[in-house]
């Protein structure tokens, strides 16, 4: 067993080495590979010139981390998040990002250990601005992206090293599926629509009121509205508009393959966006759960939900993502 | 182009002219190149970039320029080093007219990088430290608003001002790392080879020829440059040394142009004595600047030895020989762009030679007179000494008449048939060789010898030595005193003896020599022994004692400073070894695992096809098997490093693999000496 370091030690040493990542761009290995040669010019020839060229090359690599370092402290970050994430197409994904004394210099903002692609930037980051960074990312596949830490690198002060520190923030963020065509079609709907149209006598719509007209002969004297006729002594009756709302429910089969079950979820995904927005009703049965068949936006993103955590061990409670 | 932008890109072409500009004041770069790199660079800043579309053609373009400058470094025309610097300024210049992206960007400041490289190893001029400067700046403030704006959102602002501070601090913090890397970073070489010497920007002008020619121009005493420093033991510690440098004499004047008797070449050596020398000889260590262009030793009168020559070229320092020839002029036998030697000169006064001591033609000349020679000159010589017969008496009063009665002059006529006649007669005013002429030539017609000398005279104080200037240019007259030899006398009027150039422009370029003394000094001869000394004044105190206290032992607080220095510098270098040596390595178990079957091999385990280590120890085990015992551990602790997140500790798996290759060794020594098959494994 190690035994415990005093606190301040602790602090000096975490101070000292702070958790950071460092990595040589392009152009930085070049600069190395430039700065081992003048070095070696300079041993071979003895030439003072070389030697000052190179103590001036290593200042400047010595310059740069302490510089990069400086930016990547008094960082605050936290995620503002995104509307919606659908697999393999970008979308808005926010951070803000504040600094608590000093300015820091083209900071860049990703997402540590997660399959999302994509960066956001900041070029100059002033004290006591909480700047918001957006972000187009992109996810591969569907389902819950489990999101660690936030990842700030700058190449700050001359582009020859990527310094980066890692801010963990737990977090997750459900991908929908990927939006397709609808190829397929929805099926024969549960119920077809609802209200008289399937009745002759009653072939008028059970919508909202649209008007009034003069009484047919031979049309329903129910739909006569009474107090308008004596007003207007004759017989004039409501018109309604007709309404076209179906209830489908669409299913996704047990027992799918990982493709198969893909391939289902972008099907059903994209017939539930189509089916919504022609103002239908529309319901989900999967082998994980079921949702009751219902219209409007609201039901568009249970259902995306639903399929995204299809497949997946949904936590509990199933709160709503990142 | 976005606001910041432009201005990044006028950063980074001024910064890559700074670093050409670092190779160019070498003065060895071919004239094309430096024409082509000015044009590309002055397109550059304009915002143009020709080249965008036609990367491939000008690429293929480089390439032939490479060859180009290829042949001729082996065919030895031109130098390595050059050809290199002058393929990078051409390479800057076709990335400074190309689309400016993020990898042209690159390539720029990469290849400005190589050019100052390349100048240090052109040139050792101050000039070069400036561009250094101006080149690191430059490329860096270019640098960080490149790596600011990449972070910029397309459409916003890049932030230069907030750039600017930051940046200049951690600039500033370069130049003190730099000076500081410079001066601790220890010389392994002990600096035993220089840059090489570099002609510089200008026309060299030291005047020294196998004639001197009356009537041409005197722009030369206009001319401020530096081509000598010298540095005397004794110091006479002077402000104005007003000392005549000589180069060489001439004896025989034909009416028109001086010229020597006796043109005639000794053997060449390394140290020649022109005249016996005394124990209180001044010595001189010479240094011929680029700007000086002859190859004339030049030394105090009167000089007595000279050698010990180095030549510097382009491509280093060599040490050459000289050669006497007549006149008293020495030259080196190899031509260089500087020159260094060792002088020996008589202390002032008399030269001692004596007429008998000169060669016979030398003799007769002294006296000569060119045919023709007004016949005025005599009598003006015979009116003005009056009878005075003393060479010295009628050396100085002929002297002070002309002084007098004549004024001086560097704007002239031109060629005319007479120059000795026109100037005595005529204008009446002339430069330093009409005087001198004419001081001669009327000694001669007294029957006395004189001849011409031409050199230097001055001699102005900088950082402990003295330097000569091109328009320090001056000739006077040699009069031969029996009994003492050569004596100097000056009919020039003393006011314009020195340097005619302006004051102001003497003051800079003294202020440049001072500076360029201490780079010279500081940077460009700073070697093992000064770093040294920069130790010791660390670590030794400087507090003189008192003289009633007893000496303290102590040392000064500041070797604790600097021996704490090195102690956190050792710490950290201990820690990364430490922390190198202790790395995880992903494949360590799997090394293990490997070596662990190649001692089971050895002792003849057979294995069946897919059989693990663990499932091979579980049979050995099963089986009771002798190397069973030896065998669990490492098994177990190849699971726990390579599964359980336990890595092996430093030197764990040799100690484990040395217990059990003791067991394997025990084994076949008990399975020999029993004579019998070792057991065998078989799959369970």
């Amino acid at each position: 067993m190690t035994p415990r370091l005093p606190s301040w030690w602790a602090r000096v040493r975490s101070r000292l080495r702070p958790p950071r990542t460092l990595k040589v761009t392009r152009i930085g290995r070049t600069y190395l590979v430039v700065t081992f040669g003048v070095g070696l010019g300079a041993l071979n020839t003895g030439n003072n010139l070389l030697y000052l060229l190179l103590g001036l090359l290593l200042s400047m690599v010595v310059v740069s981390g302490v510089l990069s370092e400086r930016c990547l402290r008094y960082l605050s970050v936290r995620r503002v998040g995104a509307d919606a994430a659908f697999a393999q197409e970008p979308f808005a994904f926010r951070w803000a990002i504040s600094r608590g004394q000093g300015h820091a210099f083209a900071l860049t903002l990703s997402e540590a250990d997660s399959p999302l692609t994509g960066a956001g930037g900041v070029g100059y980051l002033p004290a006591g601005v909480d700047h918001v960074v957006r972000a187009d990312l992109t996810a591969p596949q569907r389902g819950p992206v489990r999101l660690t830490g936030v990842r700030v690198t700058t190449t700050w002060p001359l582009g020859l090293f990527a310094k980066t520190r890692t801010f963990p923030l737990e977090s997750t963020l459900l991908i929908y599926p990927r939006r397709t065509y609808a190829c397929q079609d929805p099926g024969a709907p549960e119920q077809g629509p609802v209200g008289d149209a399937g009745n002759p006598r009653r072939n008028d719509g059970n919508g909202d009121l649209s008007g009034l007209r003069e009484l047919a002969p031979g049309e329903d004297a129910r739909r006569i509205h009474w107090m308008k006729s004596a007003s207007a002594g004759k017989l004039l009756r409501v018109e309604r508009e007709h309404e076209e709302r179906r209830t489908f429910v669409l299913t996704v089969a047990d027992g799918l393959d990982a493709e198969a079950l893909e391939r289902r979820c972008e099907e059903v995904a994209a017939l539930a966006r189509r089916l919504i927005e022609e103002g239908h009703e529309v319901g989900l049965d999967t082998p994980e759960e079921r949702i009751r068949p219902a219209a409007g936006a609201a039901q568009e993103r249970r259902l995306l939900r639903a399929l995204a955590w299809l497949g997946y061990e949904r936590p509990r409670g199933d709160e709503e993502a990142a | 182009m976005r606001k910041g932008t432009r201005l990044r890109l006028v950063l980074r072409d001024l910064g890559s002219g700074s670093a050409f500009a670092s190779m160019a004041v070498s003065g060895q770069l071919p004239l094309w190149s430096l024409v082509l790199y000015g044009v590309a660079l002055v397109v550059a800043l304009a915002g143009r970039r020709p080249f965008a579309n036609r990367v491939k053609l000008t690429a293929l373009l480089l390439l032939a320029v490479a060859l180009t400058l290829g042949t001729n470094v082996l065919a030895g025309s031109l130098n390595l080093v050059v050809a290199a610097c002058a393929f990078a300024g051409l390479i800057s210049a076709q990335r400074l007219l190309s689309t400016p992206d993020a990898a042209t960007d690159g390539q720029v400041h990469l290849s400005g990088l190589l050019m100052v490289a390349g100048g240090a190893a052109l040139s050792g001029e101050l000039v070069y430290g400036l561009f250094l400067i101006v080149f690191g700046v430059l490329a860096s403030i270019a640098l960080a608003l490149g790596v600011v704006e990449s972070a910029v959102p397309e459409g916003e602002p890049v932030p230069v001002r907030a750039v600017m501070g930051p940046l200049a601090m951690g600039v500033g913090f370069a130049v003190v790392g730099a000076v500081a890397f410079f001066i601790l970073f220890p010389r392994l070489n002990w600096n035993m080879i220089g840059p090489g010497a570099s002609p510089g920007l200008g026309v060299a002008t030291a005047g020294f020829s196998n004639t001197v020619r009356l009537g041409g121009a005197g722009t030369i005493k206009d001319n401020p440059r530096i081509v000598l420093r010298a540095t005397l033991t004794p110091d006479p510690e002077k402000e104005t040394l007003d000392a005549y440098w000589v180069g060489r004499t001439y004896d025989v004047f034909d009416g028109m142009e001086w010229s020597n008797a006796r043109a005639t070449s000794n053997g060449s050596e390394f140290m020649t004595t022109l005249r016996p020398g005394q124990e209180n000889l001044v010595h001189q260590h010479v240094e011929l600047m680029p700007a000086y262009g002859a190859r004339t030793l030049v030394a105090l009168e009167t000089p007595s030895r000279l050698g010990n020559a180095v030549a510097n070229t382009q491509v280093g320092s060599r040490r050459t020989q000289i050669h006497e020839l007549g006149g008293g002029e020495v030259r080196f036998r190899d031509s260089g762009i500087s020159y260094s030697y060792e002088a020996y000169s008589l202390p002032p006064g008399a030269s001692g030679d004596d007429v008998q001591d000169l060669p016979p033609e030398e003799q007769d000349s002294l006296l000569s007179l060119p045919e023709g020679l007004d016949v005025r000159v005599g009598q003006t010589a015979a009116r003005v000494l009056n009878g005075e017969r003393d060479p010295l008496a009628a050396a100085r009063k002929l002297s002070a008449w002309l002084q007098r009665e004549y004024s001086y002059t560097l704007e002239l006529s031109g060629d005319v048939p007479d120059p000795v006649a026109d100037f005595l007669f005529q204008r009446k005013q002339g430069h330093c060789e009409h005087f001198a002429t004419a001081l001669t030539l009327m000694l001669r017609t007294q029957g006395m010898r004189a001849r011409l000398a031409t050199g230097f005279f001055g001699g102005e104080r900088v950082t402990g030595g003295y330097v000569v200037r091109a328009g320090d240019a001056h000739a006077w007259t040699h009069v031969l005193v029996p009994g003492r030899g050569f004596i100097t006398v000056d009919a020039t009027p003393p006011a314009h003896r020195a340097s005619q150039s302006p004051r102001l422009l003497e003051q800079l370029i003294n202020f440049y020599e001072v500076v360029e003394s201490q780079w010279r000094d500081v940077v460009l001869d700073y070697n093992f022994r000064d770093q040294l000394t920069v130790v010791r004044s660390l670590t030794r105190s400087h507090e003189v004692p008192k003289k009633d206290a007893p000496p303290s032992r102590a040392p000064p607080p500041r070797a604790f400073g600097a021996a704490l220095l090195a102690a956190a510098a050792a710490y950290t270098a201990w820690r990364l070894l430490t922390q190198f040596l202790s790395r995880e390595r992903p494949l360590e178990a799997t090394r293990f695992a490997d070596a662990v079957e190649a001692q089971l091999a050895s002792a003849r385990i057979t294995r069946v096809d897919g059989e693990t280590l663990e499932a091979l120890d579980a049979r050995l085990a099963r089986e009771r098997h002798p190397l069973s015992p030896a065998l669990t551990p490492v098994t177990r602790r190849y699971l726990e490093a390579r599964f359980g997140g336990r890595p092996l500790q430093q030197g764990e798996a040799t100690r484990l693999l040395t217990d059990l290759r003791r067991a394997v060794l025990t084994e076949s020594q008990r399975v020999a000496s029993e004579g019998t098959r070792p057991p065998q494994a078989r799959a369970s």
